[in-house]
């Protein structure tokens, strides 16, 4: 909300000083964002009357004039304006004169001739035809009264004041106006709020006569008051009224609508005009509107309307929606000769469900939607009534009509003084507390220690003594505010299991070399059937989001497969040399989800690596690395998911759960996120790892005889996997094969073909004697014949 | 005798000294103390000698083969220091020369942060609790005293699964869960991704991280909301950085403050980063709503609390002079390789 600083000093005595004023309101709770002087950059420009034009001799257009300036003797300058016949007072730029924009003007020649400054049109002034009639002409901006010389023009434009741009807070509807803010103003620099007399005189006649309301809805429509006005005389608004508005950033559309804007801006209650004799029957209707009733705005745009949309009807059709917009039909012309007054209070959802269903956003429906007070809906009105009469726009009517079948009895609030000074911390003391209290216009009684406070009827925010505890700390002053630390018991901090796993995971890949990379957790229905799954496959059932950004945010993630691949291709895309990257992050299930219920949300870890070194292996290793780490036993099989190379992938289980799958990535899901070289994944169920992880107990002694080691080749079918037969190793060497390992493949004519050699090394220990000879051997003959039976493998000689 | 015995040694000193290799040197060795040498083939002479010099003879000998087998070995290991000096020498590296270099991950610039802060409000006696990113509007709002019309409920700003499922706005739900499942004193913190529907730009994004803070205990008050921000910020940010408390308002405080704290780019000078007031807002935060409270089964009379909440994405972009927030959830290793 944007307001001139002399608007607010009509009410309250402000500091002149703008910085220094937007520092006490911050403080004190009225954000401002900025502020600007209206005309900023003007400067060196006075009044100046025409005395006498004469053609410039080398030119067909330039006008050399002899201006008065006020000073000893008149000023030459030359102008190429035609729109000025001598005897006119107009803007006039002197020697050194500055123009918005940084413009500056000098004495100088044109074409030979001397001109000692410049006179200027509305255009260059920023000034229009809705701040002063008449500034918008081609050519020279022409005073259309009399004025002295040589004075500063910014007054006489409705220029040089200072705007003040709020951002008020959405528990302060009251101070969406210049009353409100004037009164935080008063209250911020200790000064009176000077709240004006509203009188208007009546002029006779019985507004009863003249039109009757009925107000069918009372729940969305708690008071509807009206007045009449005869008489009207539209026209212009006098220059004051102008720079309100213009510096408010309103434009001036004629007296009438101006004070409709005036009182909306200074009480914060919307008010609409109506052309009484274009009301049908003279009867204003409050109601709901019909199903299918169609109106036609202000604006010129037709509206279907529903039941849950509050219309004001004639007795033929809806004319306006409710604290919205006005309808076509009953507008202000200029040939209004009598009108009628609407202040009301809407109900705030009402308006705000209406507003959005239809597409509409006016200043009068945001202020309904953040509340706007019955209570003060006269004050409004009447302030209105006083412009007609201040501005001789017409005269009133005697008589109101003011339906408010149930106002609100003021609630007052009981709390103890010692308790709002327990609450902040800080001692403020019970006088002062009642005194800013009484600043904010609030009813106050203090004894001992209770405090009983009325809140004025705009401050429905403030209902509890916590309430009344901010209003006081407020003016206090938060900076009162000591820096103390919460007494009572100690309490040990910990961090929870899930983020203790998540910062180990995180630890263990990033010391292997993952950077961590961070997606959103919605994506685009898309992003997983580029994955090629299968039409029946759970991914493809996503939970939907009702109102997304846009598609490529429609739906919750159900694998983080696609960010990885994603943010691999940007990379490769981006010429990267590669590495490993790894997202942490929930996956939430659709196809298990029913009406109403959340959805299953699974923290799940994924993989992604490309680059020179990455291969099967290496991001196997990368997966092995982790679950050992976590002590977690899992078995790896071949195979994992359609995106992955049906040959080069494997699953990782434990117990009879699938915990882990990782590979090289498909060439088709590849290509579907624009990558052509070999990429690796890895995804992984971190609530399984969290189920499953094993701390660490103790440590094993370290040995105290000595180990043998025997190494052995095996020749076995060249499809045999070597896992199989490394576990075998490992069971038929029972306690006594202290470790066992794979250390080469060959493959060779000799061995024909279809055939390799694979060579084990085998360590054995006892840990409480030295192995003799015989029991090694022992070992060794059971290794060997357990392949044998079991792979069909020979020992290779 | 003594003269041959004598000429043998000197012989044999001069042939040592001569050698240049390990190698020569056990050659020589064999030739000089093996079956051939020639001090052996004076031993066996000795059966030529009277019976009675024979000892005496004999200790000669085997004092000069002592005395061979001493020069032997200083040779050996002067050869072999020599040969080592040569093949280290011959070792010679350029250690300038570049070669792979093994490297460190990184965690992401926001778990980074996170981890700072948490570490710091574990160190105040907070525990870390969290909760679903898919919520209950219930949760979300209504227990916060955000009922149905308040205007931040508004589709615009809040992505809706269901009429009463929400994706959470801020994880203060996290909060109320808590409060309706603990009993005070409560001292949590709530870490979490949320969700708003901005458009992401450079400095907006749909999708965000929040950590909020939570206290209920006996006679807490607003200062001591103050001071463990205060706490939080030097220990996020060294000594010397302050917070200033602002009046605002939020449905779930009351009274409520914004939070600036020194701008940490100036130290509180006044720079471009803080538009020249030497703050940066930083967070918000205030006393628990006795509506809250009420909503939440707490008992307002007995007990106060406080709250608060920050963004983990403007604080990262803050203390790592990030300028675009769009960097952070794009995954390019030109920027992730930055951190350490």
């Amino acid at each position: 909300m944007k307001v001139p600083m002399q608007w607010i000093r009509d009410y309250a005595d402000i500091p002149t000083d703008a910085a220094l004023y937007t520092r006490r309101m911050i403080m004190t709770g009225t954000a401002v964002e900025g502020t600007e002087v209206i005309g900023e950059g003007i400067s060196g420009i006075v009044t100046g009357r025409i005395l006498s034009m004469e053609r410039h001799p080398d030119s067909d257009h330039l006008w050399i004039c002899q201006v008065d300036v006020g000073g000893e003797a008149p000023l030459q300058i030359v102008t190429g304006a035609q729109n000025l016949t001598g005897g006119e007072i107009v803007p006039v730029c002197l020697d050194g004169a500055a123009l918005p924009g940084g413009k500056a003007i000098k004495a100088g020649k044109l074409r030979g001739v001397e001109s000692r400054g410049m006179l200027c049109g509305g255009s260059e002034l920023g000034v229009d035809d809705s701040l002063y009639p008449g500034a918008g002409v081609d050519g020279i901006l022409i005073f259309r009264e009399e004025h002295p010389l040589g004075v500063d023009v910014r007054p006489l434009l409705g220029l040089g004041d200072t705007a003040v741009e709020y951002d008020i807070l959405a528990n302060r509807p009251d101070c969406q106006c210049v009353w409100g803010v004037a009164r935080e103003s008063a209250a911020a620099f200790g000064v009176p709020f000077k709240m004006p007399l509203i009188a208007f005189a009546e002029h006779g006649g019985d507004v009863h006569e003249e039109v009757t309301v009925e107000v069918l809805d009372t729940a969305l429509c708690p008071r509807y008051a009206a007045r009449v006005v005869k008489n009207v005389r539209v026209g212009p608004s006098p220059l004051w009224l102008r720079a309100y508005l213009h510096g408010a950033g309103m434009r001036s559309i004629n007296n009438i609508v101006d004070i409709t804007n005036f009182v909306m801006l200074e009480t914060g209650h919307p008010m609409h005009a109506f052309d009484l004799s274009r009301v049908k029957g003279r009867r204003i209707i409050v109601r709901r509107a019909a199903p299918g009733e169609t109106l036609r705005t202000l604006d010129g745009k037709d509206h279907m309307l529903t039941d849950r949309m509050l219309v004001i009807a004639d007795a033929e059709r809806a004319t306006g929606l409710a604290g919205i917009m006005g309808g076509e039909e009953s507008e202000i012309a200029g040939t209004t000769a009598e009108l009628l007054f609407e202040c009301a209070a809407f109900d705030r959802t009402s308006v705000r469900l209406t507003a959005r269903a239809l597409g509409i956003r006016t200043q009068s429906s945001a202020r309904f939607e953040k509340g706007v007070a019955p209570a003060t809906v006269s004050d409004a009105l009447h302030r209105a009534c006083q412009l007609v009469d201040m501005l001789g726009a017409g005269e009133t009517v005697s008589g109101e009509i003011d339906i408010y079948p149930n106002p609100l009895p003021p609630r007052s609030i009981e709390a103890s003084v010692k308790r709002i000074q327990k609450l902040t911390g800080v001692t403020i003391p019970a006088e002062d507390i009642a005194a800013i209290l009484k600043k904010l216009c609030f009813d106050v009684a203090l004894e001992g220690d209770t405090l009983t406070a009325t809140p004025p009827p705009f401050r429905q925010d403030v209902d509890s003594d916590a309430a009344l505890a901010e209003e006081a700390l407020r003016f206090y002053g938060y900076d009162t505010l000591p820096s103390t630390l919460p007494q009572g018991e100690a309490m040990p901090g910990a961090r929870s299991p899930r983020m203790r796993l998540h910062d180990k995971v995180r630890g263990v890949l990033t010391a292997l070399g993952g950077h961590e990379t961070m997606s959103y957790a919605f994506t685009s229905a898309q992003a997983a059937a580029k994955l090629g799954l299968a039409a029946d496959d759970a991914r493809l059932d996503p939970v939907l989001i009702r109102n997304p950004l846009g598609e490529d945010t429609g739906v919750m993630r159900t694998t983080l497969a696609p960010a990885l691949l994603t943010a691999l291709s940007l990379n490769l895309s981006h010429q990267n040399e590669g590495g490993l990257l790894f997202e942490c992050g929930a996956v939430f299930e659709g196809h298990t989800r029913k009406e109403g219920e959340l959805p299953v949300e699974t923290q799940t870890l994924c993989l992604g690596a490309y680059g020179p070194g990455w291969d099967f292996y290496r991001m196997r290793g990368v997966v092995l690395e982790l679950f050992r780490v976590l002590g977690i036993q899992a078995k790896l099989a071949p195979g994992a998911d359609v995106y992955y190379h049906p040959g080069r992938s494997a699953t990782l289980t434990a117990g009879d759960e699938a915990v882990a799958r990782l590979g090289e990535v498909h060439p088709d899901a590849a290509e579907a996120f624009d990558i052509s070289c070999r990429v690796y994944l890895a995804e992984v169920n971190l609530e399984a790892l969290a189920r499953l992880q094993a701390p660490m107990t103790g440590i094993r002694p370290l040995p105290r005889f000595p180990a043998v080691t025997r190494d052995v080749a095996l020749v076995m079918d060249d499809v045999q996997p070597v896992g199989p037969v490394l576990d075998a190793i490992r069971r038929a060497g029972g306690k006594l094969l202290e470790h066992a390992d794979m250390f080469d493949v060959y493959r060779g004519t000799q061995l024909g073909t279809g055939k390799k050699s694979v060579a084990f090394t085998l360590r054995l220990r006892a840990e409480d004697r030295t192995l003799t000879d015989e029991e090694v051997g022992k070992v060794f003959d059971k290794i060997v014949r357990s392949c044998e039976t079991q792979f069909g493998a020979e020992m290779r000689r | 005798m003594r003269e041959t015995i004598h000429q043998i040694l000197e012989e044999a000193r001069g042939a040592i000294g001569e050698v240049k290799s390990a190698a020569d040197l056990e050659a020589l060795r064999v030739q000089l103390q093996g079956k051939k040498g020639s001090l052996t083939a004076l031993l066996r002479g000795m059966g030529r000698l009277p019976a009675e010099e024979r000892p005496a003879f004999g200790a000669l000998i085997n004092s000069a083969r002592e005395t061979i087998a001493e020069m032997i070995e200083l040779r050996g290991m002067a050869l072999r220091k020599a040969e080592r000096v040569l093949r280290l020498e011959a070792e010679r590296l350029d250690v300038t020369e570049p070669r792979p270099q093994p490297a460190l991950g990184a965690a992401h610039p926001i778990s980074m942060v996170l981890g700072d802060m948490v570490d710091i409000f574990v160190g105040l006696g907070f525990e870390v609790v969290e909760g679903p990113e898919v919520e209950l509007d219930t949760y979300s709002f209504e227990l916060l005293n955000l009922p149905k019309n308040h205007p931040a409920r508004d589709a615009q700003d809040t992505f809706y699964i269901e009429d009463n499922i929400v994706l959470r706005p801020h994880t203060s739900p996290v909060q109320a869960r808590t409060m309706l499942s603990r009993k005070p004193p409560i001292r949590v913190i709530c870490p979490g991704r949320c969700f708003r529907a901005d458009e992401a730009d450079a400095t907006h994004s749909p999708n965000f991280h929040q950590i909020e803070g939570l206290l209920i205990d006996k006679n807490i008050t607003m200062a001591d909301l103050k001071g463990t921000l205060d706490a939080f910020a030097r220990g996020l940010y060294g000594e010397g950085i302050a917070t200033r408390f602002r009046p605002s308002f939020f449905p779930f405080t009351e009274p409520s403050a914004e939070v600036d704290m020194t701008c940490v780019a100036c130290r509180g000078k006044g720079c471009r980063v803080c538009k020249g007031t030497g703050w940066i807002e930083v967070l918000g935060c205030g006393m628990v709503n006795p509506k809250v409270f009420e909503l939440c089964g707490v008992d307002a009379s007995v007990y106060t609390g406080f709250a608060f909440g920050i963004g983990l994405e403007r604080t990262a972009m803050m203390k790592y002079g990030i300028n675009d927030m769009r960097a952070l959830y794009e995954g390019d290793l030109r920027f992730l390789t930055q951190f350490r």
